[in-house]
């Protein structure tokens, strides 16, 4: 760990924050940013390959091909063709586990919170069935059945869920995906060593993962959470980290898998389970939102508001958050679950519990979540977690920031949401960018990364650009919970925007930046791009729309376009 | 009078200092993501010199008290600067006559290799208030400015 801990943290935009992190007593990502600020030139660049043990080869003006002869050209696509395929294996992961959930809940005949989610979906994929759990079933198997495909057959429900002039281009350029966890390996093998060396061929095959990521990945994921999770309402939240309560057992959550929480979140409000917390001095349980699952809560928070407190802060806030002292455990499924986040836990003496394997921690306990035993395992997990709040609460000092983030946070939207908020079409919006009311939309999605300028530094600069040029801003990512933190999010941040956006902003009393909540919904903002296009009449690339993951950090992050 | 001290013993063969050096150098602006290295018009003033025991010889100008390029300089290219210490170099004059290369007792002097016209010199990141990036950028500490 570093000796001076004060002097050496990087910025943030989140100035409270930055503030919070510099009195830590231990070490934080935030720290070590400057002890990692050499940074390897060809590894910048893309062009160090060490696929093979030739390698590490750099190309420079004296050795401008590998040992094995490949170009920069060929060393810089492998690479970024193998990010593409990892991050698409994420999320495709991902897609498959909500699905499952979904086909679980359906042969449970358990609660559908989003009928109508489920209805839009049926129709699309073109599933007639009376019963709701049979219709469920049917289209989460429809979903999977996709996914497990060989790469040689193309998926079935592209077509149905693309836009067409999009579906025609993807045809005709020969980049429909086969299946897609297929699709994922074919990838893998294309980049490894002494195959392919063609940098257009490798590229293409990007975007055949992005198709396969953004439609299944992305877009499916939200929907089919909808089906069981309930869909996103528009309203006022609080968001920071003044959403922490000590008085309750505070359990931070990180990862992508809402489904998986689908259980564990309603029996933590049982009856029964609050007891065992009142015995051991709380008040209840309360989930405290972290990184995108966090995300994914705050956006259907208007179905848990009971147990759900709010979110607090994005990937790299979550060592702040559990150095407040009132986190009694975390419970993680998937990215981002920072290895930094042992150390501290291990300090604060914070339950890590893992309940998907492939996010295992070092330190963490593995409670795989599985359908047959979830009962089981939903209890083991609830003591081990009251046990922790009743070991360590008298041993451990708090460090609240009760006055960090905004009370009054609008969040639920999603391209259902906000075209009921505009009248039940997109035709309030489209007059507005045909006025010049609204100059046109940006997406600004994606990670937090601590590089580019700093924590949230670039996102949150470029958002307050494009709002004071009246450009509408749509989030999705760990870009809304580092702006949400700055307060864009909240009407007030009206007066930030240009003079005709603001004058929108303050009539439909709305901030003029919009959250979708986590990086799984930028597939619901290619929804409302496509419905946009549309409404209008055009193909996607007519639209005066841009989208920008400033801060991107890593694989997932470039296969979800 | 500042130079940069080599600690052999530290280096890892990165060629970090190298990548540093093409990029404070280029004659396009960019960043170091946009740097051409395949460009031999990139080629950098420092390198690695591989030992052959698994070590690594960084090799630097070494801005000499008694420069023998500099001695042996007939056009007046090649000079040491009184006050700063540094050896300097003066395309304009340089006579092509590469005396300094053979002259040099480190090997660190070479032609450069598009135009063979002139030599490759390192100027102390003049252009950088005279922060030298190879040092900034090496990851190992093996090389740092030091008052001599």
């Amino acid at each position: 760990m570093n000796q001076c801990y004060g002097c050496t943290t990087c910025e943030s935009a989140d100035k409270p924050l930055e503030g919070f992190i510099q009195q830590l007593p231990f070490e934080t990502s935030h720290h070590r940013v400057e002890g990692q600020s050499t940074k390897c030139g060809f590894g910048l660049q893309g062009v160090c390959c060490r696929l093979c043990s030739n390698g590490p080869c750099r190309i420079t003006p004296e050795a401008p091909r590998g040992i094995c002869g490949a170009t920069a050209d060929t060393i810089v696509a492998r690479n970024f063709l193998r990010a593409v395929a990892s991050g698409s294996g994420c999320y495709i992961h991902v897609v498959e586990n909500t699905a499952r959930n979904v086909k679980d809940v359906a042969q449970r005949k358990g609660e559908i919170k989003g009928v109508n989610a489920l209805n839009h979906l049926a129709e699309t994929f073109g599933i007639e069935e009376q019963d709701i759990h049979l219709r469920a079933e049917k289209v989460a198997d429809a979903v999977l059945s996709d996914l497990y495909l060989p790469e040689y057959e193309k998926m079935k429900l592209v077509k149905k869920m693309a836009y067409a002039p999009r579906y025609e281009n993807w045809e005709k350029l020969g980049i429909l995906p086969g299946g897609a966890k297929s699709e994922v390996c074919h990838g893998v093998v294309k980049c490894s060593t002494n195959l392919n060396s063609d940098p257009v061929d490798m590229l293409k095959d990007c975007l055949k993962l992005g198709i396969s990521t953004g439609i299944y990945g992305l877009t499916l994921t939200n929907l089919l959470n909808d089906i069981v999770l309930g869909e996103p309402e528009i309203r006022m939240a609080p968001v920071g980290m003044r959403v922490i309560d000590p008085d309750y057992i505070n359990i931070m959550i990180t990862g992508h898998q809402h489904s998986m929480f689908t259980y564990l979140q309603k029996r933590l409000t049982d009856e029964d389970i609050v007891k065992k917390a009142q015995a051991a001095g709380a008040k209840g349980f309360k989930l405290v939102g972290c990184t995108c699952v966090g995300q994914d809560l705050q956006l259907r928070g208007a179905h848990y508001e009971e147990i759900f407190d709010g979110h607090a802060g994005n990937n790299y806030t979550s060592e702040a958050i559990l150095a407040t002292g009132a986190i009694d455990a975390v419970i993680s499924e998937f990215n981002c679950t920072l290895p930094g986040i042992e150390p501290i836990c291990d300090r604060l003496h914070i339950k890590q519990i893992c309940i998907d394997s492939v996010a295992k921690k070092a330190n963490a306990e593995l409670e795989e979540f599985d359908f047959e035993n979830r009962e089981q395992v939903t209890e083991e997990i609830i003591d081990k977690i009251v046990k922790s709040y009743t070991e360590r609460r008298s041993n451990v000092e708090m460090h609240l920031m009760e006055e960090h983030g905004y009370d009054n946070t609008l969040t639920g939207v999603s391209e259902g949401s906000l075209k009921d908020f505009l009248g039940g079409n997109w035709k309030p919006l489209v007059d507005l960018i045909v006025s010049g009311d609204i100059k046109g939309v940006a997406g600004v999605v994606g990670c937090s990364n601590l590089t580019a300028g700093g924590h949230d530094v670039l996102t949150v600069e470029l958002t307050k650009e494009l709002i004071a040029r009246d450009i509408i801003v749509l989030t999705a990512g760990c870009s809304s919970g580092g702006i949400e933190n700055c307060g864009l999010m909240t009407p007030e941040a009206a007066k930030y925007a240009g003079p005709k956006l603001r004058a929108v902003c303050e009539k439909l009393g709305i901030p003029p930046v919009l959250n979708f909540g986590p990086c799984l919904a930028i597939g619901r903002l290619e929804i409302v791009a496509t419905e946009l296009a549309e409404t209008i009449g055009v193909d996607l690339p007519q639209l005066p729309l841009v989208l920008s993951a400033a801060q991107w950090l890593e694989g997932p992050a470039l296969a979800d376009g | 009078m500042r130079r940069i001290i080599v600690e052999y013993e530290k280096c890892d063969g990165c060629k970090n200092c190298s990548v540093a050096c093409m990029q404070a150098h280029r004659k396009t602006p960019g960043t170091v993501y946009d740097l051409d290295l395949t460009n031999p018009e990139n080629e950098s003033r420092n390198f690695i010199y591989q030992a052959g025991d698994g070590t690594y010889r960084p090799i630097f100008c070494r801005h000499c008290d008694e420069p023998e390029c500099v001695m042996s300089c007939m056009s007046g290219a090649l000079k040491k600067d009184p006050d700063s210490g540094l050896v300097t170099y003066d395309e304009k004059r340089c006579g092509t006559c590469f005396m300094c290369v053979m002259n040099c007792p480190f090997g660190v002097l070479k032609a450069d290799r598009v135009t063979k016209t002139k030599i490759i010199k390192c100027d102390f990141c003049a252009q950088d208030g005279g922060e030298p990036n190879c040092v900034k950028s090496c990851p190992k500490g093996a090389i740092h400015v030091e008052e001599v």
